[in-house]
Protein backbone atom coordinates (compact mmCIF):
# COMPACT_ATOMS: atom_id res chain seq x y z
CA UNK A 1 0.00 0.00 0.00
CA UNK A 2 2.71 2.42 1.00
CA UNK A 3 4.34 2.55 -2.41
CA UNK A 4 1.16 2.14 -4.44
CA UNK A 5 1.37 5.41 -6.32
CA UNK A 6 5.16 5.62 -6.62
CA UNK A 7 5.23 2.07 -8.01
CA UNK A 8 2.50 2.96 -10.45
CA UNK A 9 4.51 5.96 -11.65
CA UNK A 10 7.71 3.91 -12.11
CA UNK A 11 5.75 1.23 -13.94
CA UNK A 12 4.25 3.85 -16.24
CA UNK A 13 7.67 5.37 -17.06
CA UNK A 14 9.15 1.92 -17.61
CA UNK A 15 6.31 0.99 -19.94
CA UNK A 16 6.76 4.18 -21.95
CA UNK A 17 10.50 3.58 -22.29
CA UNK A 18 9.88 0.05 -23.55
CA UNK A 19 7.59 1.60 -26.14
CA UNK A 20 10.67 3.40 -27.47
CA UNK A 21 10.18 6.83 -25.89
CA UNK A 22 13.27 8.66 -24.72
CA UNK A 23 13.42 8.96 -20.90
CA UNK A 24 13.01 12.77 -21.13
CA UNK A 25 9.72 12.47 -22.97
CA UNK A 26 8.57 9.75 -20.60
CA UNK A 27 9.20 12.16 -17.72
CA UNK A 28 7.28 14.94 -19.43
CA UNK A 29 4.31 12.64 -20.02
CA UNK A 30 4.47 11.46 -16.41
CA UNK A 31 4.41 15.08 -15.29
CA UNK A 32 1.32 15.66 -17.42
CA UNK A 33 -0.36 12.62 -15.93
CA UNK A 34 0.44 13.90 -12.45
CA UNK A 35 -1.14 17.26 -13.28
CA UNK A 36 -4.26 15.66 -14.64
CA UNK A 37 -4.54 13.54 -11.51
CA UNK A 38 -4.06 16.60 -9.31
CA UNK A 39 -6.71 18.60 -11.13
CA UNK A 40 -9.14 15.69 -10.93
CA UNK A 41 -8.46 15.26 -7.25
CA UNK A 42 -8.91 18.98 -6.65
CA UNK A 43 -12.24 19.08 -8.44
CA UNK A 44 -13.60 16.00 -6.71
CA UNK A 45 -12.22 17.21 -3.42
CA UNK A 46 -13.99 20.54 -3.79
CA UNK A 47 -17.31 18.77 -4.24
CA UNK A 48 -16.77 16.89 -1.00
CA UNK A 49 -15.41 19.95 0.77
CA UNK A 50 -18.32 22.21 -0.06
CA UNK A 51 -20.71 19.51 1.09
CA UNK A 52 -18.61 19.06 4.23
CA UNK A 53 -18.54 22.75 5.01
CA UNK A 54 -22.28 23.04 4.62
CA UNK A 55 -22.82 19.99 6.78
CA UNK A 56 -20.34 21.10 9.44
CA UNK A 57 -21.66 24.65 9.57
CA UNK A 58 -25.16 23.21 9.92
CA UNK A 59 -24.10 21.05 12.82
CA UNK A 60 -22.50 24.02 14.53
CA UNK A 61 -25.85 25.77 14.32
CA UNK A 62 -27.88 22.68 15.25
CA UNK A 63 -29.28 22.38 11.77
CA UNK A 64 -29.26 19.40 9.45
CA UNK A 65 -27.59 20.89 6.39
CA UNK A 66 -28.17 19.43 2.94
CA UNK A 67 -30.09 16.18 3.40
CA UNK A 68 -32.36 15.76 0.40
CA UNK A 69 -30.17 14.69 -2.52
CA UNK A 70 -28.72 11.25 -1.97
CA UNK A 71 -27.61 9.82 1.35
CA UNK A 72 -26.85 12.71 3.74
CA UNK A 73 -27.34 15.11 0.84
CA UNK A 74 -23.99 14.14 -0.65
CA UNK A 75 -25.12 14.93 -4.21
CA UNK A 76 -26.17 18.46 -3.32
CA UNK A 77 -22.88 19.96 -4.52
CA UNK A 78 -23.14 18.11 -7.81
CA UNK A 79 -26.57 19.59 -8.33
CA UNK A 80 -25.14 23.01 -7.48
CA UNK A 81 -22.31 22.50 -9.93
CA UNK A 82 -24.78 21.61 -12.70
CA UNK A 83 -26.81 24.67 -11.83
CA UNK A 84 -23.76 26.91 -12.00
CA UNK A 85 -22.64 25.39 -15.30
CA UNK A 86 -25.98 26.05 -16.93
CA UNK A 87 -26.33 29.61 -15.66
CA UNK A 88 -26.11 32.57 -17.97
CA UNK A 89 -22.66 34.07 -18.24
CA UNK A 90 -23.05 37.81 -17.75
CA UNK A 91 -20.24 40.22 -18.52
CA UNK A 92 -21.08 43.79 -17.49
CA UNK A 93 -20.99 46.13 -20.47
CA UNK A 94 -18.78 48.62 -18.65
CA UNK A 95 -16.33 45.96 -17.49
CA UNK A 96 -12.79 45.73 -18.73
CA UNK A 97 -13.54 42.53 -20.63
CA UNK A 98 -10.04 41.07 -20.87
CA UNK A 99 -9.19 41.58 -17.22
CA UNK A 100 -12.67 40.56 -16.13
CA UNK A 101 -12.48 37.27 -17.99
CA UNK A 102 -8.89 36.34 -17.16
CA UNK A 103 -9.15 37.03 -13.42
CA UNK A 104 -10.94 33.77 -12.46
CA UNK A 105 -8.65 31.71 -14.68
CA UNK A 106 -5.60 33.33 -13.18
CA UNK A 107 -6.92 32.70 -9.69
CA UNK A 108 -7.52 29.01 -10.25
CA UNK A 109 -4.21 28.49 -12.06
CA UNK A 110 -2.32 30.09 -9.19
CA UNK A 111 -4.24 27.94 -6.73
CA UNK A 112 -3.46 24.74 -8.60
CA UNK A 113 0.23 25.69 -8.83
CA UNK A 114 0.45 25.47 -5.05
CA UNK A 115 0.14 21.69 -5.26
CA UNK A 116 3.37 21.39 -7.20
CA UNK A 117 5.57 21.26 -4.12
CA UNK A 118 3.40 19.67 -1.46
CA UNK A 119 4.63 16.19 -0.61
CA UNK A 120 1.58 14.00 -0.75
CA UNK A 121 3.34 10.96 0.60
CA UNK A 122 6.76 9.44 0.75
CA UNK A 123 8.44 10.50 -2.49
CA UNK A 124 5.14 11.75 -3.85
CA UNK A 125 5.35 15.27 -5.14
CA UNK A 126 5.10 16.73 -8.59
CA UNK A 127 8.48 18.46 -8.39
CA UNK A 128 10.96 18.05 -5.59
CA UNK A 129 11.94 21.70 -5.44
CA UNK A 130 14.75 22.74 -3.11
CA UNK A 131 13.02 26.07 -2.45
CA UNK A 132 9.59 24.51 -2.15
CA UNK A 133 8.44 26.56 0.80
CA UNK A 134 9.49 29.83 -0.82
CA UNK A 135 7.71 28.79 -4.01
CA UNK A 136 4.56 28.06 -2.06
CA UNK A 137 4.56 31.41 -0.26
CA UNK A 138 5.22 33.42 -3.40
CA UNK A 139 2.60 31.53 -5.42
CA UNK A 140 0.12 31.99 -2.60
CA UNK A 141 0.56 35.74 -2.60
CA UNK A 142 -0.09 35.89 -6.35
CA UNK A 143 -3.78 35.28 -5.76
CA UNK A 144 -3.98 38.91 -4.58
CA UNK A 145 -3.40 39.97 -8.15
CA UNK A 146 -6.30 37.83 -9.34
CA UNK A 147 -8.60 39.44 -6.82
CA UNK A 148 -7.38 42.90 -7.77
CA UNK A 149 -7.98 42.08 -11.44
CA UNK A 150 -11.50 40.91 -10.66
CA UNK A 151 -12.25 44.00 -8.60
CA UNK A 152 -10.80 46.44 -11.08
CA UNK A 153 -12.17 44.74 -14.16
CA UNK A 154 -15.73 44.62 -12.86
CA UNK A 155 -16.04 48.42 -12.82
CA UNK A 156 -18.17 48.23 -9.70
CA UNK A 157 -17.54 50.06 -6.47
CA UNK A 158 -18.24 47.02 -4.32
CA UNK A 159 -15.86 44.93 -6.36
CA UNK A 160 -13.15 47.54 -6.19
CA UNK A 161 -13.64 47.98 -2.47
CA UNK A 162 -13.35 44.22 -1.98
CA UNK A 163 -10.23 44.13 -4.14
CA UNK A 164 -8.61 46.99 -2.26
CA UNK A 165 -9.38 45.32 1.01
CA UNK A 166 -7.98 42.02 -0.15
CA UNK A 167 -4.76 43.64 -1.33
CA UNK A 168 -4.29 45.49 1.93
CA UNK A 169 -5.11 42.39 3.93
CA UNK A 170 -2.96 39.99 1.99
CA UNK A 171 0.09 42.23 1.91
CA UNK A 172 -0.16 42.75 5.65
CA UNK A 173 -0.60 39.08 6.46
CA UNK A 174 2.01 37.88 4.00
CA UNK A 175 4.69 39.13 6.38
CA UNK A 176 3.72 37.24 9.55
CA UNK A 177 2.93 34.24 7.36
CA UNK A 178 6.47 34.12 5.97
CA UNK A 179 8.07 35.03 9.30
CA UNK A 180 6.26 32.28 11.15
CA UNK A 181 7.54 29.71 8.68
CA UNK A 182 11.07 31.05 9.11
CA UNK A 183 11.40 29.45 12.53
CA UNK A 184 10.71 26.04 11.02
CA UNK A 185 13.19 26.68 8.24
CA UNK A 186 15.85 27.64 10.80
CA UNK A 187 15.41 24.40 12.70
CA UNK A 188 15.21 22.09 9.73
CA UNK A 189 17.85 24.04 7.82
CA UNK A 190 16.07 23.59 4.50
CA UNK A 191 13.38 25.09 2.28
CA UNK A 192 12.68 21.73 0.71
CA UNK A 193 9.39 20.43 2.03
CA UNK A 194 10.49 16.78 1.94
CA UNK A 195 13.47 17.74 4.12
CA UNK A 196 11.17 19.57 6.52
CA UNK A 197 9.00 16.48 6.81
CA UNK A 198 12.05 14.35 7.38
CA UNK A 199 13.22 16.73 10.12
CA UNK A 200 9.99 16.00 12.02
CA UNK A 201 10.92 12.36 12.35
CA UNK A 202 11.15 12.52 16.14
CA UNK A 203 9.06 15.50 17.10
CA UNK A 204 6.50 17.59 15.23
CA UNK A 205 7.28 21.26 14.74
CA UNK A 206 3.98 22.23 16.32
CA UNK A 207 5.57 21.34 19.65
CA UNK A 208 8.88 23.07 18.92
CA UNK A 209 7.22 26.10 17.34
CA UNK A 210 3.81 26.62 18.99
CA UNK A 211 3.89 30.40 18.53
CA UNK A 212 4.79 30.03 14.88
CA UNK A 213 1.98 27.53 14.46
CA UNK A 214 -0.53 29.94 15.92
CA UNK A 215 0.65 32.96 13.93
CA UNK A 216 0.73 30.88 10.77
CA UNK A 217 -2.81 29.67 11.40
CA UNK A 218 -4.10 33.21 11.90
CA UNK A 219 -2.21 34.63 8.96
CA UNK A 220 -3.34 31.73 6.76
CA UNK A 221 -6.97 32.36 7.67
CA UNK A 222 -6.52 35.94 6.52
CA UNK A 223 -4.68 34.83 3.38
CA UNK A 224 -7.52 32.48 2.52
CA UNK A 225 -10.13 35.21 2.96
CA UNK A 226 -11.94 32.97 5.35
CA UNK A 227 -14.04 34.02 8.29
CA UNK A 228 -13.47 35.84 10.59
CA UNK A 229 -11.15 37.59 8.13
CA UNK A 230 -13.39 37.42 5.05
CA UNK A 231 -13.40 41.17 4.57
CA UNK A 232 -12.76 41.07 0.80
CA UNK A 233 -16.00 39.17 0.26
CA UNK A 234 -18.07 40.36 3.18
CA UNK A 235 -21.45 39.45 1.71
CA UNK A 236 -23.27 41.62 4.21
CA UNK A 237 -21.34 44.83 3.53
CA UNK A 238 -19.86 44.41 0.07
CA UNK A 239 -22.43 42.11 -1.58
CA UNK A 240 -19.67 39.66 -2.40
CA UNK A 241 -16.69 42.01 -2.82
CA UNK A 242 -14.59 41.28 -5.88
CA UNK A 243 -17.00 38.54 -6.97
CA UNK A 244 -20.05 40.81 -7.09
CA UNK A 245 -20.31 40.98 -10.88
CA UNK A 246 -19.45 37.38 -11.59
CA UNK A 247 -22.06 34.81 -12.52
CA UNK A 248 -22.29 31.16 -13.37
CA UNK A 249 -19.09 29.28 -14.01
CA UNK A 250 -16.82 32.29 -13.68
CA UNK A 251 -18.04 32.81 -10.17
CA UNK A 252 -17.76 29.09 -9.53
CA UNK A 253 -14.11 29.23 -10.58
CA UNK A 254 -13.42 31.73 -7.81
CA UNK A 255 -15.21 29.50 -5.40
CA UNK A 256 -13.25 26.51 -6.64
CA UNK A 257 -10.00 28.40 -6.30
CA UNK A 258 -10.79 29.46 -2.76
CA UNK A 259 -11.36 25.89 -1.69
CA UNK A 260 -8.31 24.78 -3.63
CA UNK A 261 -6.29 27.35 -1.70
CA UNK A 262 -7.83 26.12 1.52
CA UNK A 263 -6.74 22.55 0.86
CA UNK A 264 -3.29 23.65 -0.21
CA UNK A 265 -2.71 25.81 2.84
CA UNK A 266 -4.06 23.10 5.14
CA UNK A 267 -1.80 20.55 3.47
CA UNK A 268 1.17 22.87 3.93
CA UNK A 269 0.27 23.33 7.54
CA UNK A 270 0.09 19.58 8.02
CA UNK A 271 3.41 19.22 6.24
CA UNK A 272 5.30 21.93 8.05
CA UNK A 273 3.89 21.65 11.55
CA UNK A 274 2.14 18.30 11.91
CA UNK A 275 4.75 15.90 10.63
CA UNK A 276 3.55 15.74 7.04
CA UNK A 277 3.02 12.26 5.71
CA UNK A 278 4.75 10.67 8.68
CA UNK A 279 2.68 8.44 10.88
CA UNK A 280 2.40 4.88 12.05
CA UNK A 281 0.50 1.94 10.51
CA UNK A 282 -1.30 3.75 7.70
CA UNK A 283 0.32 4.52 4.32
CA UNK A 284 1.90 7.96 4.07
CA UNK A 285 -0.52 9.36 1.50
CA UNK A 286 -3.43 8.50 3.79
CA UNK A 287 -1.76 10.25 6.69
CA UNK A 288 -1.38 13.53 4.84
CA UNK A 289 -5.03 13.34 3.78
CA UNK A 290 -6.16 12.74 7.37
CA UNK A 291 -4.02 15.58 8.72
CA UNK A 292 -5.10 17.97 5.97
CA UNK A 293 -8.74 17.28 6.62
CA UNK A 294 -8.16 17.74 10.33
CA UNK A 295 -6.73 21.21 9.71
CA UNK A 296 -9.59 22.01 7.32
CA UNK A 297 -12.10 21.08 9.98
CA UNK A 298 -10.39 23.46 12.39
CA UNK A 299 -10.64 26.18 9.73
CA UNK A 300 -14.37 25.45 9.45
CA UNK A 301 -14.73 25.50 13.20
CA UNK A 302 -13.07 28.92 13.45
CA UNK A 303 -15.07 30.34 10.56
CA UNK A 304 -18.40 29.29 12.02
CA UNK A 305 -17.57 30.51 15.50
CA UNK A 306 -16.21 34.02 15.16
CA UNK A 307 -17.90 37.06 13.69
CA UNK A 308 -16.11 39.07 11.03
CA UNK A 309 -13.77 41.65 12.55
CA UNK A 310 -13.45 45.26 11.47
CA UNK A 311 -11.03 46.24 8.72
CA UNK A 312 -8.92 48.59 10.86
CA UNK A 313 -8.78 46.04 13.66
CA UNK A 314 -7.64 43.50 11.15
CA UNK A 315 -4.80 45.70 9.93
CA UNK A 316 -3.66 46.79 13.35
CA UNK A 317 -3.76 43.19 14.55
CA UNK A 318 -1.41 42.20 11.79
CA UNK A 319 1.09 45.03 12.17
CA UNK A 320 0.94 45.53 15.92
CA UNK A 321 0.56 41.95 17.12
CA UNK A 322 1.37 39.30 14.56
CA UNK A 323 4.48 40.89 13.02
CA UNK A 324 6.20 41.59 16.37
CA UNK A 325 5.21 38.19 17.72
CA UNK A 326 6.55 36.33 14.70
CA UNK A 327 9.74 38.41 14.79
CA UNK A 328 10.10 37.58 18.46
CA UNK A 329 9.61 33.93 17.60
CA UNK A 330 12.48 34.08 15.13
CA UNK A 331 14.68 35.65 17.78
CA UNK A 332 13.66 33.00 20.29
CA UNK A 333 14.29 30.19 17.83
CA UNK A 334 17.70 31.59 16.94
CA UNK A 335 18.62 31.89 20.60
CA UNK A 336 17.37 28.36 21.20
CA UNK A 337 19.41 26.93 18.38
CA UNK A 338 22.50 28.80 19.55
CA UNK A 339 21.93 27.55 23.10
CA UNK A 340 21.46 24.04 21.82
CA UNK A 341 24.72 24.14 19.86
CA UNK A 342 26.52 25.67 22.81
CA UNK A 343 25.35 22.84 25.01
CA UNK A 344 26.36 20.35 22.33
CA UNK A 345 22.89 18.81 21.97
CA UNK A 346 22.74 19.30 18.28
CA UNK B 1 -6.23 37.16 29.79
CA UNK B 2 -6.72 38.30 26.22
CA UNK B 3 -8.14 35.68 23.92
CA UNK B 4 -9.96 33.78 26.62
CA UNK B 5 -13.24 34.70 25.00
CA UNK B 6 -12.12 33.20 21.71
CA UNK B 7 -11.48 29.83 23.32
CA UNK B 8 -14.79 30.06 25.16
CA UNK B 9 -16.54 30.76 21.84
CA UNK B 10 -14.90 27.78 20.22
CA UNK B 11 -16.04 25.68 23.14
CA UNK B 12 -19.61 26.84 22.74
CA UNK B 13 -19.76 26.00 19.05
CA UNK B 14 -18.15 22.64 19.70
CA UNK B 15 -20.78 21.89 22.29
CA UNK B 16 -23.52 22.75 19.82
CA UNK B 17 -21.84 20.60 17.19
CA UNK B 18 -22.64 17.48 19.18
CA UNK B 19 -26.11 18.52 20.27
CA UNK B 20 -29.22 17.22 18.59
CA UNK B 21 -30.44 19.17 15.59
CA UNK B 22 -33.53 21.25 16.16
CA UNK B 23 -34.58 21.36 12.52
CA UNK B 24 -38.19 20.34 12.00
CA UNK B 25 -38.61 17.98 9.11
CA UNK B 26 -41.93 19.42 7.96
CA UNK B 27 -43.75 18.18 5.83
CA UNK B 28 -42.22 14.74 6.37
CA UNK B 29 -42.82 15.09 10.07
CA UNK B 30 -45.54 17.34 11.37
CA UNK B 31 -44.35 19.85 13.93
CA UNK B 32 -45.54 19.63 17.48
CA UNK B 33 -47.75 22.63 18.14
CA UNK B 34 -48.47 24.35 21.41
CA UNK B 35 -51.96 23.81 22.77
CA UNK B 36 -52.85 27.45 22.26
CA UNK B 37 -51.53 27.55 18.70
CA UNK B 38 -53.80 29.59 16.45
CA UNK B 39 -54.31 27.78 13.20
CA UNK B 40 -57.55 27.92 11.27
CA UNK B 41 -60.62 29.64 12.72
CA UNK B 42 -63.51 27.24 13.13
CA UNK B 43 -67.18 28.08 13.66
CA UNK B 44 -69.92 25.97 15.22
CA UNK B 45 -73.23 26.87 13.68
CA UNK B 46 -75.51 25.11 16.18
CA UNK B 47 -74.24 27.05 19.17
CA UNK B 48 -74.33 30.55 17.66
CA UNK B 49 -77.03 32.90 18.87
CA UNK B 50 -76.33 35.58 16.26
CA UNK B 51 -75.48 38.18 18.89
CA UNK B 52 -72.91 39.92 16.68
CA UNK B 53 -70.25 40.34 19.35
CA UNK B 54 -67.67 38.60 17.19
CA UNK B 55 -68.43 40.84 14.22
CA UNK B 56 -68.07 43.93 16.35
CA UNK B 57 -64.88 42.81 18.02
CA UNK B 58 -63.03 41.89 14.85
CA UNK B 59 -60.66 44.72 13.89
CA UNK B 60 -60.30 43.53 10.31
CA UNK B 61 -63.92 42.91 9.36
CA UNK B 62 -63.27 39.28 8.78
CA UNK B 63 -66.57 38.06 10.12
CA UNK B 64 -70.11 38.68 8.93
CA UNK B 65 -73.44 36.87 9.10
CA UNK B 66 -76.96 36.98 7.76
CA UNK B 67 -80.06 36.61 9.89
CA UNK B 68 -83.78 36.42 9.37
CA UNK B 69 -86.41 37.46 11.85
CA UNK B 70 -89.29 35.04 11.95
CA UNK B 71 -92.79 36.52 12.50
CA UNK B 72 -93.90 34.58 15.50
CA UNK B 73 -90.72 34.67 17.57
CA UNK B 74 -88.36 37.41 18.70
CA UNK B 75 -85.29 35.25 18.10
CA UNK B 76 -83.13 36.03 15.12
CA UNK B 77 -82.56 33.08 12.89
CA UNK B 78 -78.96 32.71 11.65
CA UNK B 79 -78.96 31.94 7.96
CA UNK B 80 -75.25 31.99 7.08
CA UNK B 81 -71.96 32.85 8.70
CA UNK B 82 -69.00 34.03 6.64
CA UNK B 83 -65.32 34.03 7.59
CA UNK B 84 -63.27 35.98 5.06
CA UNK B 85 -60.10 34.45 6.36
CA UNK B 86 -57.62 36.32 4.18
CA UNK B 87 -57.85 39.39 6.41
CA UNK B 88 -57.61 37.57 9.72
CA UNK B 89 -54.59 38.44 11.83
CA UNK B 90 -55.18 35.73 14.42
CA UNK B 91 -55.68 38.23 17.23
CA UNK B 92 -58.15 35.95 19.01
CA UNK B 93 -60.51 38.83 19.87
CA UNK B 94 -63.51 37.15 18.30
CA UNK B 95 -62.85 33.93 20.18
CA UNK B 96 -62.56 35.79 23.46
CA UNK B 97 -65.71 37.78 22.82
CA UNK B 98 -68.07 35.02 21.85
CA UNK B 99 -70.39 34.23 24.77
CA UNK B 100 -71.32 30.81 23.42
CA UNK B 101 -67.82 29.53 22.51
CA UNK B 102 -68.77 28.94 18.92
CA UNK B 103 -65.46 30.20 17.59
CA UNK B 104 -62.12 28.55 18.18
CA UNK B 105 -58.77 28.12 16.48
CA UNK B 106 -57.70 24.62 15.54
CA UNK B 107 -54.16 23.39 14.77
CA UNK B 108 -54.41 23.37 11.01
CA UNK B 109 -51.81 25.85 9.73
CA UNK B 110 -51.70 24.78 6.09
CA UNK B 111 -53.98 27.57 5.00
CA UNK B 112 -52.85 28.33 1.47
CA UNK B 113 -55.38 27.78 -1.28
CA UNK B 114 -55.24 27.79 -5.02
CA UNK B 115 -57.64 30.63 -5.55
CA UNK B 116 -58.53 33.71 -3.59
CA UNK B 117 -62.16 32.65 -3.35
CA UNK B 118 -61.32 29.40 -1.60
CA UNK B 119 -60.04 31.21 1.44
CA UNK B 120 -63.41 32.76 2.16
CA UNK B 121 -65.48 30.24 4.06
CA UNK B 122 -69.27 30.41 4.21
CA UNK B 123 -71.17 28.30 6.72
CA UNK B 124 -74.76 27.75 5.64
CA UNK B 125 -77.58 26.87 7.99
CA UNK B 126 -77.55 23.10 8.35
CA UNK B 127 -80.82 21.45 7.25
CA UNK B 128 -81.21 19.43 10.46
CA UNK B 129 -81.62 22.64 12.45
CA UNK B 130 -84.72 23.70 10.50
CA UNK B 131 -86.22 20.23 10.58
CA UNK B 132 -86.15 20.26 14.36
CA UNK B 133 -87.88 23.64 14.51
CA UNK B 134 -90.60 22.61 12.10
CA UNK B 135 -91.31 19.55 14.16
CA UNK B 136 -92.53 21.59 17.14
CA UNK B 137 -93.60 25.02 15.81
CA UNK B 138 -94.89 24.78 12.28
CA UNK B 139 -97.80 22.24 12.45
CA UNK B 140 -99.88 24.33 14.90
CA UNK B 141 -99.77 27.27 12.57
CA UNK B 142 -100.82 25.10 9.67
CA UNK B 143 -103.91 23.79 11.44
CA UNK B 144 -105.13 27.30 12.23
CA UNK B 145 -104.56 28.44 8.69
CA UNK B 146 -106.39 25.50 7.16
CA UNK B 147 -109.40 26.07 9.44
CA UNK B 148 -109.65 29.67 8.34
CA UNK B 149 -109.22 28.69 4.74
CA UNK B 150 -112.20 26.33 5.02
CA UNK B 151 -114.37 29.08 6.50
CA UNK B 152 -113.35 31.46 3.74
CA UNK B 153 -114.16 28.91 1.09
CA UNK B 154 -117.58 28.33 2.60
CA UNK B 155 -118.25 32.08 2.77
CA UNK B 156 -117.23 32.52 -0.85
CA UNK B 157 -119.68 29.87 -1.95
CA UNK B 158 -122.48 31.49 0.07
CA UNK B 159 -121.62 34.88 -1.44
CA UNK B 160 -121.77 33.53 -4.96
CA UNK B 161 -125.09 31.75 -4.32
CA UNK B 162 -126.94 34.47 -2.53
CA UNK B 163 -125.06 37.78 -2.45
CA UNK B 164 -128.01 40.06 -1.63
CA UNK B 165 -128.74 38.44 1.72
CA UNK B 166 -125.21 38.65 3.04
CA UNK B 167 -124.43 42.02 1.60
CA UNK B 168 -127.55 43.49 3.13
CA UNK B 169 -125.86 43.12 6.49
CA UNK B 170 -123.09 45.50 5.43
CA UNK B 171 -124.60 47.90 2.93
CA UNK B 172 -127.77 49.99 3.43
CA UNK B 173 -128.94 51.09 -0.03
CA UNK B 174 -130.50 48.61 -2.45
CA UNK B 175 -128.67 50.14 -5.34
CA UNK B 176 -125.27 49.60 -3.72
CA UNK B 177 -126.06 45.95 -3.02
CA UNK B 178 -126.97 45.46 -6.63
CA UNK B 179 -123.75 47.05 -7.86
CA UNK B 180 -121.53 45.00 -5.58
CA UNK B 181 -123.18 41.69 -6.36
CA UNK B 182 -122.77 42.39 -10.08
CA UNK B 183 -119.12 43.25 -9.42
CA UNK B 184 -118.55 40.07 -7.48
CA UNK B 185 -120.03 37.93 -10.19
CA UNK B 186 -117.85 39.48 -12.86
CA UNK B 187 -114.66 39.51 -10.72
CA UNK B 188 -113.77 36.55 -8.52
CA UNK B 189 -110.93 38.36 -6.85
CA UNK B 190 -113.23 40.92 -5.29
CA UNK B 191 -115.46 38.15 -4.08
CA UNK B 192 -112.51 36.29 -2.54
CA UNK B 193 -111.31 39.39 -0.80
CA UNK B 194 -114.67 40.18 0.73
CA UNK B 195 -115.20 36.58 1.79
CA UNK B 196 -111.83 36.51 3.53
CA UNK B 197 -112.51 39.77 5.31
CA UNK B 198 -115.97 38.65 6.36
CA UNK B 199 -114.45 35.65 8.12
CA UNK B 200 -111.64 37.55 9.78
CA UNK B 201 -112.92 41.02 10.52
CA UNK B 202 -116.53 42.03 9.80
CA UNK B 203 -116.19 45.80 10.36
CA UNK B 204 -113.29 46.02 7.97
CA UNK B 205 -115.27 44.00 5.46
CA UNK B 206 -118.07 46.57 5.57
CA UNK B 207 -115.62 49.43 4.94
CA UNK B 208 -113.90 47.68 2.10
CA UNK B 209 -117.26 46.77 0.56
CA UNK B 210 -118.32 50.44 0.72
CA UNK B 211 -115.01 51.40 -0.87
CA UNK B 212 -115.56 48.95 -3.72
CA UNK B 213 -119.02 50.37 -4.34
CA UNK B 214 -117.91 54.03 -4.52
CA UNK B 215 -115.06 53.07 -6.80
CA UNK B 216 -117.39 51.15 -9.10
CA UNK B 217 -119.83 54.06 -9.16
CA UNK B 218 -117.07 56.43 -10.22
CA UNK B 219 -115.98 54.05 -12.93
CA UNK B 220 -119.49 53.81 -14.30
CA UNK B 221 -119.92 57.62 -14.30
CA UNK B 222 -116.69 58.05 -16.17
CA UNK B 223 -117.67 55.35 -18.66
CA UNK B 224 -120.98 57.19 -19.31
CA UNK B 225 -119.14 60.49 -19.83
CA UNK B 226 -116.71 58.83 -22.18
CA UNK B 227 -119.66 57.40 -24.15
CA UNK B 228 -121.27 60.87 -24.51
CA UNK B 229 -118.15 62.46 -25.80
S1 LIG C 1 -58.87 36.49 15.16
FE1 LIG C 1 -59.05 38.71 15.15
S2 LIG C 1 -58.90 39.26 12.98
FE2 LIG C 1 -59.28 37.06 13.05
S3 LIG C 1 -61.52 36.90 12.86
FE3 LIG C 1 -61.05 36.93 15.06
S4 LIG C 1 -61.22 39.08 15.65
FE4 LIG C 1 -61.07 39.03 13.43
S1 LIG D 1 -70.18 36.14 19.23
FE1 LIG D 1 -70.49 33.91 19.10
S2 LIG D 1 -72.70 33.65 19.45
FE2 LIG D 1 -72.36 35.81 18.98
S3 LIG D 1 -72.69 35.96 16.76
FE3 LIG D 1 -70.50 35.66 17.08
S4 LIG D 1 -70.25 33.46 16.93
FE4 LIG D 1 -72.40 33.78 17.24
Amino acid sequence: MEHLFTNLATALTGWMITLGLSPVWADVILLLVKWIIIITIITLNIIILIWLERKVSAFFQERLGPNRLGPFGIFQTIADAIKLLTKEDIVPSAADKLIFKTAPMFFIVVAVMLYTVIPMGQGMEVINLNIGLLFFISMGSLSTIALLMAGWGSDNKWSLMGAVRSVAQMISYEIPLAFSLLGVVMISGSLNLQDIVAAQDNIWFVILQPIAFLTYFIAATAELNRGPFDMPEAEQELTGGAYTEYTGMRWALFFLAEYTNLVAVSALMATVFLGGWQGPWLPSWLWIIIKTYGVILVFFWVKWTFPRIRMDHLMSFSWKVLVPVSLGNILLTGAGIYFCQWMGWC
Amino acid sequence: MNGQGLIKGLGITLKHFFQKEITEQYPDVMPELATRFRGCLQFEFEKCIACGICVNSCPNNVLSFETEKSENSKKKKLLSYTIDFQYCMFCNLCVEGCPKDCLHFDHDFELSTFSRDDIKRVYLRPAEMDEEKEADAAPVQDEQESKEQKQIDAMLKALQKNPQKILAKMLEQEEDIGILSELMQSNEKTAGKIAELLVKDKEKAAKVAAGFVTKEKKNRLQAEKGGEE
